[in-house]
């Protein structure tokens, strides 16, 4: 019998399933710039005053943080070009990606918005009174004072979500995108030998959430030492 | 294409039906990840040798795993090395007559220990240190310290962020699909293999985790009032 675990196949794999990595980061990157904006609008809008739409928000969020990513990537999946569809647009032949992108951007808009919102209320209202005092605009002192003092506040959670979107996109291969791990399941698929591959894909999502997580202590740690 | 009424509501039955094993896929996780988090975290704040730092490996590896590539490689060890295993301690078992869904509860706890461990050592540090400089002073061993001091002040601080790992846990067992574990997911889209229903399916999946989180958040949140009741008469 041919020995369970090679080395060999363990560094053959190596440059096979590196690039795909790039799809890993393309939907962790895209997904936090959408989420994040989308977010931060959610977040100023529900952090003002109760608006018509709080209900709408409170149900959008409930609703992304009470179901499970990949139930949510599959309604996306399904669901996103019935609802094209409707509005005359054809999207049964986009890129899957695409639909991943979607996903994950709704789904962190809900996460992030909440974070930033816990975090803008968690400044003191002394200091946008200050900063009115001294005569900057509201705009003025949201922008100048209250956001930058609710970044540093946010900062630790928002590293946890993004590391926990960063495993998220693990679960792309499930509608057939082909990201690392997507690659790891079709290399054991066709050499009959997914043990090499997996272990690979396990030890670089161990060694970046690490660095990741790592990075964001260092950088909660120094902000908070000025 | 479109929404089918008839078809979301035949999902809806159907992963009801698999409602125990999705319990089952979370509460043993739940169960076990409390017990073994405890554990880890005691044995790094107490910082005993050899068992604090494997809990230390441990938790970086098992924090940076996602749950699918765990799953894929669990399973495929699983499936390779049973049979192996099994002869050795003469078990009597075979791949094909053990239920899949150990692997997916055994994935779920490990991960449930990692993150709980991570959870009650945060807890630990909250803890001011003159409450064992007072148990210590009035001559109680480590073990009694623990278990009437320290535990029941930490449970308290512990709760909200056990409460969101609960949730992740009972959210992340949906995974379990990908190895062929049949649960919430998985039942509601076996009326759709015949249908194409799949829209309605994840829907009607989707309303039963919402359902089943928010009623998990709802309990422990009443616990967690009661929790802060209590702290209060105490100062």
């Amino acid at each position: 019998m041919e020995s369970f675990f090679s080395w060999d196949r363990f560094f053959e794999n190596i440059p096979r399933l590196l690039p795909y990595l790039a799809v890993t980061f393309r939907i962790v990157i895209y997904a936090t710039l959408a989420g994040g904006s989308l977010g931060l609008a959610i977040a100023i809008l529900r952090s003002k005053r109760q608006s018509f739409l709080e209900p709408v928000f409170r149900l959008y969020v409930s609703f992304m943080r009470g179901t499970p990513m990949l139930v949510q990537i599959l309604i996306v999946f399904f669901g996103l070009p019935i609802f094209l569809h409707l509005l005359g647009i054809e999207a049964s032949r986009w890129d899957k990606i695409w639909f991943l992108y979607v996903a994950f951007a709704l789904n962190e808009a809900a996460f992030l918005s909440e974070i930033f919102r816990s975090a803008i209320l968690a400044v003191p209202a002394g200091q946008t009174e200050a900063a009115l005092s001294v005569g900057m605009t509201r705009w003025q002192a949201y922008r100048r004072i209250v956001l930058p003092q609710a970044a540093k506040i946010g900062l630790p959670s928002f590293g946890s979500n993004f590391v926990g979107l960063f495993h998220g996109t693990s679960l792309a291969f499930m509608i057939g995108v082909v990201d690392i791990m997507g690659r790891a399941k079709t290399i054991g698929v066709s050499s009959k030998h997914a043990l090499e591959a997996y272990i690979f894909v396990a030890l670089v999502f161990i060694l970046l959430s690490a660095l990741l997580r790592g990075g964001f202590h260092l950088l909660d740690r120094k902000l908070s030492h000025r | 294409m479109g929404f089918d009424p008839q078809n979301f509501f035949d999902s809806l039955i159907s992963a009801a039906a698999y409602l125990p094993r999705t319990l089952e896929l979370t509460g043993i996780p739940i169960l076990l990840g409390i017990i073994l988090g405890l554990f880890i975290a005691v044995s790094r704040v107490y910082k005993i040798p050899l068992i604090g730092r494997f809990g230390a490996v441990f938790v970086v590896v098992y924090q940076g795993l996602p749950t699918v590539v765990a799953l894929l490689l669990f399973n495929l060890l699983f499936m390779v090395k049973f049979n192996d295993i099994s002869r050795f301690f003469h078990l009597g078992l075979t791949v094909s007559n053990v239920d899949v869904i150990w692997i997916g509860i055994i994935v779920l706890s490990l991960q449930g220990a990692a993150n709980m461990s991570e959870v009650f050592r945060g807890a630990f540090y909250a803890i001011d240190h003159g409450q064992y400089e007072a148990a210590a002073s009035v001559g109680l061993t480590t073990c009694q310290t623990l278990r009437r001091i320290i535990l029941p002040q930490m449970l308290p601080v512990a709760l909200p962020a056990l409460t969101n790992n609960i949730i992740g846990l009972i959210k992340n067992s949906s995974i379990v699909v990908a190895i062929g574990i049949t649960e919430v997911l998985g039942g509601a889209s076996i009326p759709a293999s015949k249908t194409y229903s799949f829209l309605e399916s994840y829907i009607a999946a989707a309303l039963i985790y919402w359902a089943l989180t928010a009623l998990v958040e709802y309990m422990l949140q009443r616990i967690e009032r009661r929790g802060h009741k209590y702290r209060r008469q105490l100062t």
